[in-house]
């Protein structure tokens, strides 16, 4: 997998690509518009995150010559510039995702993940992280066989958390998937929300599968901590 | 009428000027009237003498003749005169009788002193409190013998006509001030009235719309350089918000790369194996700290965007009781961690116009407002209802309350009730300020009315329709 990363500032593009080969992606970076689009046009890329604030050409002018050029290469957009008019209009000209900064790094490589894969990060309709069993169809969650009641919210918190067991998810991603941007800055709501969770899907099991990571978020795992 | 207006102090100075001028004006007048009327009635008198005179005493002559003829020439008691025809040595050759009115008895004037003048008058009181005035002639007749011939009257008319005009005059001054100073009045309203106009026009002007001008009228006179001053001034505050405002955007956009880059970097930190427990729990500390700076940072922008007037961005119509049903749901869990309960009162659908989702922020920024400012057990009551072309969101907690003294400023920036709550890691005192701004954006007013230890409410009035 080769991704392009077109980011002018020098830090934020070294914290992505450390991040990106850690998880074996091959990364070529590019600080400036016009090096970007020219790397863009002559290697076939599997994804390319571009700034918008670019020097010598903008971001937006690249994502519009590349889409003319027909390129289905998923492309996400990265900036510091997140009013709804932007917006809008990067997805008209074709961007497939949008994030903001400042972003948790865990996010982004979740969007670039389910970019790669054209999808939902994980289709299957029974979900399982140890012996956790979640079953979308039916929203039903049991654990060693067991049913567990939830409310819609819970269920919503588990489901997502488990789309990626052992993924770190920051309070501000889980706000925005599981509630929505009205709630943002109200991260402690998270916190009340997984500890209910905890009650009924940890509390009777030995193995804890809701982890907390400090500073970073939570994530639902069923390996044994080191 | 304030005591303090212009008009107001203008017609009581006016007032008293005309007060002043018009009694010193109304005296002279009296004095001058006073004066004029004995000059001419002691002139009347010198001729009544010179006719006694020429009449009866040119040709010498018996003093019971005298009597019969000054009787008969002048009728002093019918014209209620006083006659007394005497020789310089004081003895008497005639004295009228008393008046038919009896104003007056003619034998209690006293006998005249000596004086070097031919002709003078004096005024005479008598012993009855009367008040006459007697002209006095001295004559020598042809044939060498001096008289001394005196013709008063009763100084009651001229009294009686300066008494009416008195009245006159005292009846009519405050009349004449009243009518002046009301008249005064209007006109001072009248030239007032522009600055009246121009007071109400600044007054509508706020931060939210610095780019309205006031009228100028086209008058060049004082009052349309008022207008252009005033107007420069608020195009100067107007460049200085938009400068505090833009200075906010770019500042909370300018952060947001190095929040990205420390964000990132305290991350890998964190869960970096090769670090010790130690330096990962600090790294994840500094990132805690970090997601709250980036927090404060989403917050100014959100607030920045507002201002300039984004919120619109996704008008439409919604239901606003099911608004607030489906956000107090979803935010009960976080009020029954503290056992509070969140009681919702919104049965009836209330059809409104704006940003759902900036409205549902306001819902949720004042329910978590009320959470967290009602101690455990306690109960929130959420109410959404239509009255008056208007829906009413209120939010009413029996929590802590906010004293007085602060309520005004609980929907400034950054203002917090309690200084020692700034330690907390959620909020830096931008969530009312946001509700506030949102709602402005739409047309709404928000109030708060609270009483420490007993409770706060806070109430949205929006408009049914987008105006």
């Amino acid at each position: 997998m080769r991704i392009l990363l077109v980011e002018d500032e020098k830090k934020v593009a070294e914290i992505i690509e450390r991040g990106l080969k850690a998880e074996r992606y091959a990364v070529d970076i590019c600080h400036n518009g016009r090096e970007g689009w020219e790397m863009a046009a002559a290697y076939e890329y599997d994804i390319i995150i571009l700034d918008l604030m670019l020097p010598e050409m903008s971001g937006t002018e690249i994502l519009e010559k590349i889409r003319r050029k027909n390129q289905q290469v998923p492309i996400l957009i990265l900036t510091a510039r997140d009013a709804m008019n932007d917006k809008v209009k990067n997805f008209e000209l074709g961007a497939d995702d949008y994030l903001t900064k400042p972003f948790a790094f865990a996010e982004l490589l979740l969007r670039v993940k389910a970019l790669l894969r054209r999808g939902p990060v994980n289709r299957s309709s029974i979900l399982r992280v140890g012996d956790l069993e979640i079953d979308r169809l039916s929203q039903s969650v049991r654990r060693a066989g067991k049913k567990i009641d939830l409310t819609a919210k819970e269920y919503g918190l588990l489901e997502y958390l488990a789309t990626n067991p052992g993924r770190v998810f920051s309070r501000t991603m889980i706000i925005e998937h599981v509630w929505d941007q009205s709630f943002q800055g109200l991260t402690n709501i998270v916190d009340v929300y997984v500890r209910h969770l905890r009650e009924k899907v940890d509390d009777a099991h030995p193995l804890k599968l809701l982890r907390t990571v400090r500073g970073v978020g939570y994530c639902l795992s069923d390996e044994v901590a080191a | 009428m304030n005591s303090r207006s212009i008009s107001f102090r203008l017609v009581v100075w006016y007032a008293g000027l005309l007060a002043v001028i018009f009694s010193a004006l109304f005296a002279l007048l009296y004095l001058n009237v006073r004066l004029f009327l004995i000059n001419d009635m002691s002139q009347s008198q010198v001729r009544r003498t010179q006719q006694v005179a020429s009449l009866l005493l040119a040709q010498p002559g018996q003093a019971g003749q005298i009597a019969t003829e000054a009787k008969e020439w002048f009728q002093p008691e019918t014209n209620d005169r006083f006659i007394r025809i005497s020789h310089t040595d004081g003895t008497v050759i005639y004295v009228s009788g008393a008046p038919i009115d009896g104003s007056f008895d003619p034998r209690k004037v006293p006998a005249i002193g000596d004086s070097s003048e031919a002709e003078f008058s004096r005024q005479v009181q008598l012993s009855g409190g009367e008040i006459l005035m007697v002209t006095a002639l001295k004559y020598t007749s042809p044939g060498n013998q001096d008289y001394l011939i005196e013709y008063g009257a009763s100084l009651d008319p001229v009294q009686t006509m300066l008494n009416r005009l008195f009245l006159r005059l005292a009846v009519g001054l405050p009349l004449a001030i009243i009518l002046m100073t009301a008249g005064g009045y209007w006109l001072i309203r009248r030239a007032l009235a522009p600055v009246e106009q121009v007071t109400r026009a600044a007054e509508r002007i706020t931060q939210h719309n610095l780019d309205e001008r006031l009228p100028v009228s086209n008058t060049g006179d004082e009052l349309e350089r008022l207008s252009i001053s005033l107007n420069r001034m608020i195009a100067r505050l107007n460049d200085a918000f938009q400068n505090s405002k833009r200075f906010v955007a770019d500042a909370s956009h300018e952060l947001r790369t190095p929040l990205t880059i420390l964000r990132g970097e305290l991350e890998n930190m964190a869960e970096d194996p090769r670090l010790g427990l130690e330096w990962r729990e600090r790294a994840a500390s500094l990132l805690e700290e970090t997601e709250r700076l980036s927090r404060i940072v989403e917050q100014l922008f959100t607030l920045s965007r507002l201002d300039a007037g984004e919120a619109q961005a996704e008008w439409a119509r919604f239901d606003l009781a099911e608004l607030a049903r489906s956000t107090a749901e979803q935010m009960n869990l976080l009020a029954e961690d503290k056992r509070i309960s969140i009681n919702c009162d919104a049965g009836q659908p209330v059809m409104v116009e704006g940003d759902r989702a900036r409205l549902k922020q306001v819902v949720v920024n004042l329910l978590d407002n009320a959470i967290k400012y009602t101690p455990k057990s306690g109960a929130i009551q959420l109410r959404i209802q239509a009255a008056n072309g208007h829906a009413v969101l209120d939010v009413e907690d029996n929590g802590i309350g906010i004293a007085a003294d602060v309520l005004p400023h609980v929907f400034e920036r950054f203002y917090r009730v309690d200084q020692s709550r700034s330690g907390e890691s959620e909020g830096a005192g931008l969530g009312l300020s946001i509700v506030k701004s949102i709602c402005t954006a739409h047309g709404a007013e928000v109030g708060v009315v609270s009483t420490p230890n007993v409770g706060t409410r806070f109430s949205v009035k929006l408009p049914l329709r987008k105006n």
